[in-house]
């Protein structure tokens, strides 16, 4: 059986298992990531990208004010090819408590959040679609950032500098040295290779999944999952991350993002059992409608793209704790062998998006002292691949549109000079709705994990747009033919499965323009394409589509 | 513009919708001797099809259809409500038989497998029961071919995006028929023309179409000999011309020794726009009148009966003798689906179902039952007239093809027979019953 062999491995490929692997990478520790599924396919990647300048907390939870505040400045700085600096706003609307508003000034200024108080028609002149019932409003520093960019960037920064990232991994169990935790057993998930994973040290970032992993390796740790639903809509309505200045509630936050805004969220507590098989509610569409219409009137008029929804991995501070009583949204760092006797093993959880760097660099400030290494953490200092300095497209001849080259450097920063200027892999579009070359799909198949289709939407947003990707997954498809040799059967596999993904997020928003492309979709693929009748999509059927009969 | 019969409306039929089902019964009525116009809003789903016409693919379930007019009768025994149902099996041969007829005089002979079905080959290689098809998918020559286990190359136009024979190649082996062929892919260079508009990986299907009619066959040949020396099929992405298909696919038939087989691939549809060029210049050809680019804003009924419709571009009133709504299901406009119901935006016809809109989608995409969507739309009685939400039936108006309810033209595979023999079925009763009025009018005896 293969073996690999590490100073530290850590489970989870999310912002934050990304992040500790980048850590470990520029301490120059030897450090194997291993991931589920893909990077930021769990929580990481379904939240709103919202780049908390903290006043969302201040009122209520100083301390995470303050994380997001320090975290929201160095990101700016290491990461800001993943952000656009788009501000924010806390808006009142005459039903809103006027003692919110006063609340939250006077507690952003004890944490240091910058923030303006301005009348309603400053507020209508930075963001014209905003509800003319404005009172009054409040700017804060949020801005927005792509958790699939930053823990992509993460997981690139990690393996250029040494770490090893593998995605489609399952952890099937722990390798255990009486009470220490000596490694892992694992599963490739692609060609369902079995091996070995030993490591001085274990860092358990699954996020919600870690109750689950923590009880393979003999401890229990308990989630109160809570599930957050959020709406995308087809077109960026606003531009300026417009929060309700009130008690945060359903639909209070709409976030642009790209070519998209984004209503967020709802939260629903739900059982363990449920995190794998999340569903968006109409409930929870017609929440985020009704809400998100005060703060944007329009937004009733917008075509809504889809629906997805993620789970907040609440985290039960001390063990024994089953009613979720004591448990916190703070970032949660356990010692195993503290807590349950088990050496090696820590576990980083709870948090957010934001504070992912931080979290990061406390676990690897953990394992360093297990480890006996006192090099420190560099990862507030040191920009991210593609974030170096600030984006100036230059004025090189390209054989691009001025706007595609623009998408290529929004979406991987500097990097977006050896995309731009390499020359495997064509100059057309494979996705158009979000223009994507086939040099950036190339890219992203050479250098940044992607392992099937739906990992390729991740990386590069195909997919992503108003056509919910029918002819930039058909093209995909074809990609991964030509640069990866990928088998023609498996590669129509991943295309049924991408759809099947994209599929999960249109079904619960089902109407309007979203139906008619959904029915453009089905046509294309059913009636020119055949696709559900492929073996792929019905394994071991065959669907009998043979008129064998007819021709002998 | 032929006169129309009854001085006191513009046209004896108006047709809203400019569809295959809407052409199908406007060509119809205009073979009888009526005047017709249709009002066509855009561009028609036939861009988005095949361009082979499916009559009845998979029954009972998914099981393959080999000859359809054997299963019909047991078919509209299990579906009452279908819509082949009320047009009847001799209508329907009949309408076929029509169609047949008016896309060869519009040059576009459709091919049939004795009135069984045949297939066609996906772009993901896969096998779709179908009953027409272009000569470049169905013919005999194919068919004897296809006997013989020959050799098989599916070829790229090389920098095109939009087929990926490595795909078709890989599920075409996996089947029975094909698992003795040996599946080869390969890449054509698309010869260099003066004025090539832009490069091939930024055209669609519809660009190389238009270089296909231009370019000299014999040019292409060559390159597609030199792709591909050996082997006896050549399936190439469905661009082989819009104008000159015919002439194109002989040519290079001639010249290479090797069948040309097209496949369709992604939008837009050559093969389907073929149908609709096909169906649009018989319509005219006529003396129908196509208005392009219009959408209706409002049909108004009273007592019964459409008594106008108004334009929406250029806010015309617009009356007739018999109206047909050919509208379409969502994707065409015909059917408009909102947060919480479903409506028939021109009429407010009563539909069969108004399930919430978001219980039209099933679980999976690829699901076997295929969606709720799919056979939503508007019920009518026999004869296809819809009713009003008060219930009343109204009688100069008649709905076909996918704005009705009652079939599911993917799962059963009979999208295109239902467009065709609806429209069909509709034109010779508006025929029947215009002759009825007007000789009665006229003091003739009724038409037998």
């Amino acid at each position: 059986m293969k073996h690999i062999e590490t100073d530290i491995l850590v489970i989870g490929g999310g912002a934050t298992g990304t992040a500790v692997a980048r850590d470990c990478a520029l301490r120059g520790i030897p450090c194997v990531l291993v991931e589920r599924t893909d990077l930021a396919a769990g929580t990481t990647g379904r939240n709103h990208g919202l780049l908390h300048s903290g006043a969302r907390y201040a009122v209520k939870d100083f301390e995470s004010a303050v994380e997001c505040i320090t975290e929201n400045r160095i990101l700016k700085k290491i990461a800001r090819h993943c952000i656009e600096e788009t501000g924010g706003l806390f808006v009142s609307l005459p039903e809103d408590d006027p003692a919110y508003h006063e609340a939250l000034v006077q507690a952003c200024r004890r944490a240091d959040i910058p923030c303006r108080e301005i009348d309603a028609s400053t507020a209508l002149a930075m963001e014209p679609n905003l509800n003319p019932a404005v009172t009054r409003a409040v700017t804060v520093p949020d801005a927005t950032i792509d958790p699939f960019r930053l823990a992509s960037a993460n997981a690139l920064d990690a393996s250029e500098r040494g770490a090893q990232i593998l995605t489609h991994t399952r952890v099937t169990g722990f390798l255990l040295d009486q009470d220490a935790v000596a490694g892992v057993r694992c599963l490739d998930r692609c060609t369902r290779e079995t091996f070995k994973i030993r490591a001085k040290v274990v860092i358990n970032a699954s996020g919600v999944w870690g109750q689950e992993l923590c009880r393979m390796a003999g401890i229990e740790l308990i989630m109160f999952p809570s599930k957050g639903a959020m709406v995308i809509l087809d077109y960026r309505i606003n531009n300026v991350v417009l929060n309700r200045c009130r008690k945060p509630a359903d639909g209070d936050i709409l976030v642009p993002g790209d070519t998209v805004s984004l209503i967020g969220t709802t939260s629903r507590r739900i059982a363990y059992e449920a995190i794998s098989d999340l569903r968006v509610t109409d409930d929870e569409v017609r929440t985020l409608l009704k809400e998100g219409e005060r703060l944007v009137p329009n937004l009733s008029r917008t075509r809504v793209l889809r629906a997805f929804c993620g789970v907040r991995p609440l985290v039960a501070a001390s063990p024994g704790e089953t009613h979720g009583r004591n448990i916190t949204r703070g970032i949660v760092l356990i010692d195993h062998q503290q807590r349950d006797q088990v050496k090696n093993f820590i576990t980083i959880a709870g948090g957010k998006l934001m504070t992912s760097r931080l979290m990061a660099e406390k676990a690897v400030n953990l394992a360093c002292r297990k480890l006996g290494e006192n090099r420190p953490c560099r990862t507030a200092a040191i920009p991210l691949p593609g974030s170096e300095k600030p984006i100036s497209p230059g004025v090189r001849a390209l054989p691009f549109s001025e706007s595609v080259a623009q998408s290529t450097y929004y979406r991987h920063g500097q990097r977006a000079d050896d995309i731009l200027e390499d020359s495997d892999g064509g100059t057309g579009l494979i996705c158009e709705c979000e223009m994507v070359t086939s040099r950036e799909v190339a890219y992203a198949l050479k250098h940044l994990h992607v392992k099937d289709i739906v990992d390729l939407r991740r990386r590069t947003r195909i997919g992503m747009g108003p056509c919910q990707g029918l002819f930039c997954a058909y093209r995909s498809a074809g990609a991964f033919i030509e640069h990866r040799h990928t088998d023609g059967t498996d590669a129509t596999k991943m295309l049924i499965d991408f759809l099947e993904e994209r599929w999960k997020g249109i079904r619960p928003v089902l109407w309007g323009d979203t139906l008619r492309e959904a029915e453009f979709s089905y046509w294309i693929c059913q009636g020119i394409f055949g696709l559900g009748k492929t073996v792929a999509s019905s394994p071991g059927r065959g669907e009998g589509v043979c008129l064998a009969d007819e021709f002998e | 513009m032929r006169m129309n019969l009854n001085n006191s409306t513009d046209y004896d039929c108006l047709i809203i919708g400019g569809g295959l089902s809407g052409l199908a019964c406007g060509i119809t009525c205009l073979s009888e001797g009526l005047s017709c116009a249709i009002l066509s809003s855009g561009m028609s789903a036939l861009h988005f099809s095949s361009g082979s016409v499916d009559l009845l693919g998979y029954f009972p379930e998914a099981t393959v259809v080999a000859d359809p007019f054997d299963a019909l009768p047991r078919f509209i025994d299990m579906h009452s409500e279908h819509p082949y149902a009320r047009c009847g099996i001799n209508t329907i041969k009949e309408a076929l038989s029509f169609f047949r007829q008016e896309m060869a005089k519009a040059d576009l002979p459709l091919h049939e497998n004795h009135s069984r079905n045949h297939f066609h080959v996906t772009a993901l290689g896969t096998l779709k029961p179908t009953f027409f098809s272009q000569q470049s998918v169905f013919n005999q020559e194919i068919r004897s071919v296809i006997d013989r286990t020959p050799a098989i190359t599916i070829m790229n136009i090389q920098g095109f995006r939009d087929f990926h024979p490595g795909l078709a190649a890989a599920n075409l082996k996996r089947h029975k028929l094909f698992s003795a062929c040996d599946i080869q892919c390969a890449e054509m260079h698309l010869p260099e023309k003066e004025k090539n508009p832009s490069p091939v990986h930024a055209m669609r299907s519809i660009d190389i179409a238009r270089l296909f009619d231009t370019m000299d066959p014999d040019e292409i040949a060559r390159h597609i000999t030199a792709a591909c020396p050996d082997g006896d099929i050549v399936g190439l992405p469905a661009v082989l011309g819009i104008e000159h298909h015919n002439a194109v696919l002989d040519r290079l038939r001639e010249k290479t020794g090797k069948i040309i087989y097209e496949v369709p691939t992604l939008p837009p549809s050559i093969p389907g726009m073929r149908l609709d060029n096909a169906l649009k210049s018989r319509f005219a050809a006529m003396g129908g009148v196509f208005i392009q680019r219009e959408t209706v804003e409002k049909g108004t009924i009273a007592d019964g009966r459409v008594t106008s419709i108004r334009t929406k571009n250029q806010n015309d009133t617009l009356t007739a003798g018999f109206y047909v709504l050919s509208t379409g299901s969502f994707f065409s406009g015909g059917l408009v689906s909102r947060f919480d119901h479903i409506e028939e935006p021109v009429f407010n016809l009563s539909l069969a179902r108004s399930p919430e809109a978001r219980c039209l989608g099933s679980e999976n995409f690829f699901a076997r039952q295929g969606h709720a969507f799919l056979s939503a739309g508007v019920i009518t009685d026999e004869a296809f007239h819809p009713k009003t939400p008060a219930g009343e039936t109204v009688e100069n108006l008649f709905c076909t093809g996918a704005v009705l309810s009652g079939y599911n033209p993917v799962n059963q595979g009979c999208g295109g027979g239902v467009a065709v023999a609806t429209g069909y079925v509709t034109g010779r009763r508006i025929v029947r019953d215009f002759y009825a009025i007007t000789n009665q009018r006229q003091g003739y005896p009724d038409l037998p």
